[in-house]
């Protein structure tokens, strides 16, 4: 794995551990639209940002 | 919704498909690759909208919509932990790419099998995804009798939309392999995915807008709205549904084979990227369409039927929703046909190619094609039979089919990986979750899949230390991927400082 892979590895790692967490320890008592179901899509337009750093090397070498 | 206004549909969409699929053909397909990875040159654009397509099946705006009719926001927070394990793609993705090009590999359990140097590997492999992803395939061919016998009220019989179903599915793969397939599904999931966010976008109008949606939900069904909620989504539960799920990208073979065909590291990045967006979008349309569902039409005995309920409402104009009913089918069929052409290729390159002496590329390829239709009429005489079994095995597959992912981790990751270790996991694993998900055993509260992956490593590892790896494959497997990852990062540095 590279060092690049491995950084942001961790960051992807964490933000799925906290998907768990969070909604589960933190939000279980916010029956709102800004408790898990905010949360959730933050995370998942984290991921989407962490999948584009991850992937700005690959080129067009075919 | 009228009988004649779906079945004008349906054939709308089967020559549309038709034209598509036909139009997809480029050049003369004599060879597996040719074939069953569209010659590995997919450009990004198709390649995203089919992987949408093939890894979305019926089951979103229907189970999905019904997951969070019944449990709330849990389903949500259940398809994004699904949604972020796709990034094991950013990690998984360039390797097999580079390693497939390489080697030449066609199925995902072909290059397991060079890498631990086993021809058994392969066939072990590959037999566990039949086992578990041909019933799969089945239930999604009576998911499509169903739905459509459902909305016509019985005038489409199950049997005939099974039929159609079947006969699509052949057909998409047959006409020009993995070309016609990844055109027709560009279609699906393009269409799907327009339609179904107007109708979302109706029906939170008719509910009085955003505020009016979120504010109903806060007052009739606070607990919808957290986890774990009315007790659908325990923490057990959940933690059970996503674990195998997680791990889908890169367990079952028909999404981790697309990996093979982007024509570059380019394409596969915008594959990727594109999923994601694409993803994105349909999960919280999804969602949002199972809870209209239980705001409009709360105390439904069958969550299943929270989508064609809000199809057949009033809010969405009965063209539109019979289009999305259709697209629901289509759906199911772009699933389907990926499966058939994966399981195909994993038959007639890693159980044939394998076991028969003197098989060539050529041979493969025609016992490739003639398999595509026996396993089709097989998911159909399933789908008919509707054993228990069956359902036990389709719901089991993506538990079953995690048992293989720490061989996959080991391939890339784990020089020391031995071919007796991935036999062991592979098998052992998968028989205790079918084992498991037959007699309904919950161990501890945690699901089959938990279990599988942990016995699946743990036979991993220690077969492999009890047993000889093969050193010199395993070397030059990764001593390759290493360069050329490295490569991959100089060459983007060089290019920033010039």
């Amino acid at each position: 794995m590279t060092s690049h892979e491995k950084k942001l590895g961790i960051v992807l790692l964490i933000i799925v551990l906290l998907s768990y967490i969070i909604p589960y320890m933190m939000l279980s008592h916010v029956a709102s639209w800004y408790g898990s179901f905010l949360f959730w899509s933050i995370a998942a337009i984290v991921i989407i940002i962490i999948n584009y750093l991850l992937t700005r090397d690959w080129g067009d070498n075919e | 919704m009228s009988t004649t206004m779906v079945w004008t549909i349906i054939s709308i969409y089967i020559v549309i498909a038709l034209v598509i699929a036909y139009l997809s053909r480029s050049g003369k397909q004599t060879n597996m690759a040719s074939y069953f990875l569209g010659d590995r040159k997919l450009n990004g654009f198709v390649s995203a909208l089919s992987y949408s397509a093939t890894t979305y099946s019926a089951f979103m705006l229907v189970g999905l919509a019904g997951l969070t009719y019944n449990g709330g926001v849990g389903a949500f927070g259940f398809e994004i932990i699904y949604f972020m394990g796709v990034s094991l793609v950013a990690l998984f993705g360039p390797r097999f790419w580079l390693v497939g090009k390489k080697y030449g590999y066609v199925t995902p359990s072909e290059m397991l099998g060079d890498r631990y140097n086993s021809k058994a590997v392969a066939i072990v492999v590959s037999i566990s995804s039949c086992v578990f992803l041909i019933p799969y395939s089945a239930v999604q061919l009576a998911g499509v009798g169903y739905l459509l016998q459902g909305v016509t009220n019985d005038a489409i019989p199950f049997t005939t939309g099974v039929i159609i179903a079947t006969v699509l599915a052949i057909v998409f793969s047959y006409i020009a392999g993995m070309r016609s397939v990844a055109w027709t599904d560009s279609l699906q999931s393009l269409m799907m995915v327009l339609t179904s966010t107007v109708v979302v976008i109706l029906i939170i109008r008719g509910l009085g807008g955003l505020g009016g949606f979120f504010g109903a939900l806060e007052t009739n069904q606070p607990e919808s709205l957290t986890v774990p909620g009315n007790g659908f989504f325990s923490f057990t539960s959940f933690l059970s549904l996503t674990i195998p799920w997680f791990f889908f990208s890169i367990s079952n073979p028909q999404v981790s084979q697309r990996l093979f065909m982007p024509a570059s590291l380019k394409s596969l990045r915008q594959m990727l990227m594109g999923f994601l967006i694409f993803g994105f979008i349909y999960t919280v349309v999804s969602v949002v369409w199972g809870f209209s569902a239980s705001i409009m039409f709360p105390g439904l005995e069958n969550a299943d039927l929270a989508t064609p309920k809000l199809l057949s409402s009033e809010l969405v104009p009965p063209i539109l929703g019979a289009i999305v009913m259709v697209g629901i089918m289509a759906a199911a069929i772009s699933t389907i046909d990926s499966i058939l052409l994966t399981l195909s290729s994993l038959f007639a390159r890693d159980v044939y190619g394998n076991i028969k002496k003197g098989s060539n590329d050529r041979k493969q390829l025609t016992v490739g094609k003639v398999i595509i239709p026996i396993i089709a009429v097989l998911s159909y005489l399933f789908a008919q039979l509707e054993l228990d079994l069956i359902a036990v095995l389709s719901v089991s597959a993506s538990a079953g089919l995690i048992v293989v992912v720490p061989s996959i981790i080991g391939a890339f990751f784990w020089r020391r990986g031995t071919a007796p270790a991935v036999w062991a996991s592979v098998s052992i694993s998968g028989v205790m979750v079918i084992l498991l998900e037959f007699t309904q055993t919950t161990p501890l509260g945690l699901g089959s899949g938990i279990w599988g992956i942990l016995l699946a490593s743990l036979l991993f590892v220690s077969v492999s230390f009890a047993t000889t790896a093969p050193k010199q494959k395993a070397n030059e497997f990764l001593n390759y991927l290493k360069t050329e990852m490295n490569t991959l990062k100089k060459s983007k540095s060089k290019r920033n400082v010039s």
